[in-house]
């Protein structure tokens, strides 16, 4: 191999030239500069949350949505594998039979304690059916301690009015559209403000 | 006796044994349907293809008598079995659904088994999922079975245990080729009192049982080695529990005594320890009480209405007590009661210990160590009535009872009436019992002790086998095994200082009742019934799952 050339660099003297003399007193002035130009002219970092929002990512991790098909019923099957993935081990279903022969069974309770739950999305990526997704939705304080507030159900998961305002969030296979009836009010995804 | 080589192992075996069976005792896995070691073998699934030297075709395992000198080699090193088994397997999933992640069976299927197997498994399929034959999904099959007849790979376990095992014959199958369809009888609900052993002998998900469906992946659930406390048979059974709940109990195979079969009864008696609030604390004149006052109170009252007054106790211990407890129990009694009648039937009609209620494993007597009792030296002296006639008459002094509500049906009004009786009339009276019954209402002092499932023991079958039960789930609150409670009683008043552990009450007992002489606790507990297939041979399957 070819020996490259190669300088010989003094790296202390180097630092102490760069940092002697004007370019010091210069530093200075340029971070008080800063400090001049958005004394003039304010550029906020913080928004007016409540009345403000952000809007996030497609691909956000928020509250869980049960989708459901066509005739209203939940997608979901029972099949438990959420539950079984779940590390934080918040997620518990009961299953019943339903009265349609083509399907094997139906949750008849499916709760996740949104508390313990760390929004890690592996009960999205598990469902085999796309019947449980997320949304955008983050603001989840409570004011009381109370363990149910925050352990949703079917209802919660499918009804909620929140689920609209935020639109839906991570899912699996997003390049395939989610039908209208999956997410109540879901359209081009950004919510609106 | 004929040698026989299985790839590259040998084996020396009985005369007539099948190379399934050689197989199975050398631990090398045959991938099998229709085999059951319980059942006769049909070799209609040709999942047991094998190459055996000199044969110009591979035979199925189950139906081939090993002869000496034979050279087996089976899927694992034979490329020829391999490729017969992959195409018997692919044929077999030609109209399965493969619906495993909604099918109770998932986690202990064999078809999902053999499936994902590296060596004859993952095969790609060459008929359309389209082409798929559908048929009736969710047939009701009377209360405790559920077929979906799609999954049904027609092993025809079910079949032959129906003809043959339990005589029902209510199964059957109908149509031929790609429509072959599983059906019982006219279509009726299944009447057999043994129907629960479908859902286990079924080796894939088509006959499932209706109490477990949908209530737990097996994957969840922990296992527990037990013995039934059903009736006398004792039938080997393992708890399947979760979170310190039973969901299911299944049958643990014992060739000697339940071989891989329990009956509707015993397999649904756990749902029994819910018939009434269980017992949660000591209870002393109808108040809560704490343990340490109340057992002192519990042997002072006894002994003061017995000993201080000239009168005799009378002791009566259910024959549903664990050996140790009522060891512990006689041994409370006969040194604490100089004057005591020890008795242990709780009802006249039990006499008949060996007597059978049918052909294949239910008994009469309903208590699952009548014998244990005889053994230990209990009888069956006056009985209930006749204790009554001696509280009556005021020739009784106090009552100490232990009593376990029977987890097959129930006790009969004539009994309750009885017990309710003995209880009113004893001026003292002590109860360790589970639940709150109304006929147990009278009892002075209640004493909470653990129920079946809950402690640690043996059981001496209606044949004098002893068997070891473990304890699965927790007790409800304050309650204790009773041996606890009993040796407690016998501290109070320094009878002793009696062991309550289970494996060392049960050296004493080895020690000095001639019945027991020989056993050892530590053997009785590892002595899992034999497990089918070998434990820990095949890729699925813990602690002697019968299943398969």
């Amino acid at each position: 191999m070819a020996k490259t050339a190669s300088r010989v660099i003094d790296v202390r003297a180097e630092a102490e030239r760069k940092s002697a003399g004007l370019r010091s007193t210069t530093g200075t002035l340029a971070g008080l500069e800063v400090t001049l130009r958005n004394m003039v002219r304010p550029q906020h970092v913080t928004i007016q949350y409540p009345e403000q929002r952000k809007a996030y990512s497609r691909r956000f991790r928020g509250v869980h949505v049960l989708t459901l098909r066509e005739d209203g019923s939940l997608k979901c099957t029972a099949c438990y594998l959420c539950e079984t993935v779940c590390p934080a081990q918040c997620i518990s279903i009961d299953a019943k039979d339903v009265d349609d022969p083509r399907i094997e069974k139906a949750p008849s309770r499916y709760e996740i304690d949104l508390a313990r739950c760390i929004f890690c999305g592996f009960c999205v990526e598990a469902c085999p059916e796309e019947a449980l997704i997320m949304s955008r939705e983050y603001d989840l304080a409570v004011t009381a301690r109370d363990p149910e507030t925050l352990t949703y159900g079917i209802e919660d998961f499918t009804e909620r009015p929140q689920i609209a305002f935020y639109g839906a969030g991570f899912r699996p296979h997003p390049e395939y559209p989610l039908v209208e009836s999956y997410v109540p009010g879901e359209r081009d995804g950004t919510p609106e403000r | 006796m004929p040698i026989v080589t299985i790839d590259g192992r040998q084996i020396e075996v009985e005369p007539g044994t099948s190379v399934i069976q050689a197989a199975d005792q050398l631990g090398v896995e045959i991938p099998r349907f229709c085999y059951h070691p319980d059942l006769e073998p049909e070799g209609n699934c040709r999942m047991c293809l094998v190459e055996v030297d000199g044969f110009p075709k591979p035979v199925v395992a189950c139906a081939t008598p090993v002869v000496d000198g034979m050279v087996v080699k089976t899927p694992h090193t034979s490329p020829v079995a391999s490729r017969a088994v992959r195409g018997v397997l692919e044929f077999l999933l030609v109209n399965h659904p493969i619906d495993c992640p909604i099918c109770d069976k998932a986690g202990e299927c064999s078809l999902q088994d053999f499936y994902m197997h590296p060596d004859y498994g993952q095969h790609r399929s060459h008929v359309d999922s389209k082409e798929k034959v559908h048929k009736a999904k969710r047939v009701d099959l009377g209360p405790r079975i559920v077929l979906d007849a799609e999954r049904c790979v027609m092993c025809s376990r079910c079949v032959r245990f129906s003809e043959n095992v339990t005589g029902y014959a209510e199964l059957q199958f109908i149509r031929r080729g790609n429509h072959v369809e599983l059906v019982s009888f006219e279509e009726q609900a299944l009447q057999d009192p043994y129907a629960g052993n479908f859902a286990d002998i079924c080796p894939v998900g088509a006959l499932l049982s209706r109490d477990f469906r949908f209530k737990r992946r097996v994957w969840k659930l922990d296992y527990t080695s037990s013995i039934c406390a059903g009736c006398s048979t004792g039938c080997n059974l393992r708890i399947d529990h979760y979170d310190g709940h039973i969901e299911r109990l299944i049958p643990r195979r014992n060739p000697d005594v339940n071989r891989s079969w329990l009956c509707d009864e015993g397999r649904l008696s756990y749902k029994q320890l819910a018939m009434a609030p269980r017992v949660t604390h000591p209870e002393q004149d109808g108040e809560k009480a704490l343990w340490v006052k109340v057992t002192a109170a519990a042997d002072e009252r006894l002994r003061a209405a017995t000993l201080g007054k000239g009168l005799p106790l009378a002791a009566l211990a259910s024959a549903s007590a664990t050996n140790e407890t009522l060891w512990l129990f006689r041994r409370y009694v006969e040194a604490a009661f100089p004057r005591h009648l020890l008795e242990f039937r709780l009802a006249q009609e039990t006499e008949a210990v060996r007597e059978r209620q049918d052909k294949l494993l239910r008994r009469i007597d309903k208590h699952p160590n009548t014998m244990g009792a005889l053994h230990l030296g209990y009888t069956a002296g006056m009985g209930l009535e006749g204790l009554a006639r001696e509280a009556e008459a005021g020739r009784l002094g106090a009552l100490l009872m232990l009593y376990y509500p029977p987890l097959v049906g129930e006790e009969s009004e004539e009994t309750k009436d009885r017990i309710r009786r003995l209880l009113e009339l004893a001026q003292e009276s002590v109860l360790l019992t589970t639940h709150h019954l109304p006929y147990l209402a009278g009892a002075k002092i209640l004493l909470p002790v653990a129920a079946w499932s809950e402690e640690e023991g043996t059981y001496t079958n209606y044949r004098g086998t002893v068997q070891h039960a473990n304890g699965a789930v927790g007790s409800p609150s304050a309650a204790r095994p009773a041996a606890e409670v009993l040796g407690d009683l016998m501290r109070q008043a320094t009878y002793g200082r009696p062991e309550t552990e289970p494996g060392r009450v049960f050296a004493e007992i080895a020690e000095k009742v001639p019945a027991f002489r020989g056993l050892r606790y530590k053997e009785l507990a590892s002595r899992l019934a034999t497990a089918y297939p070998p434990e820990g041979r095949m890729p699925y399957g813990k602690d002697g799952f019968t299943g398969h």
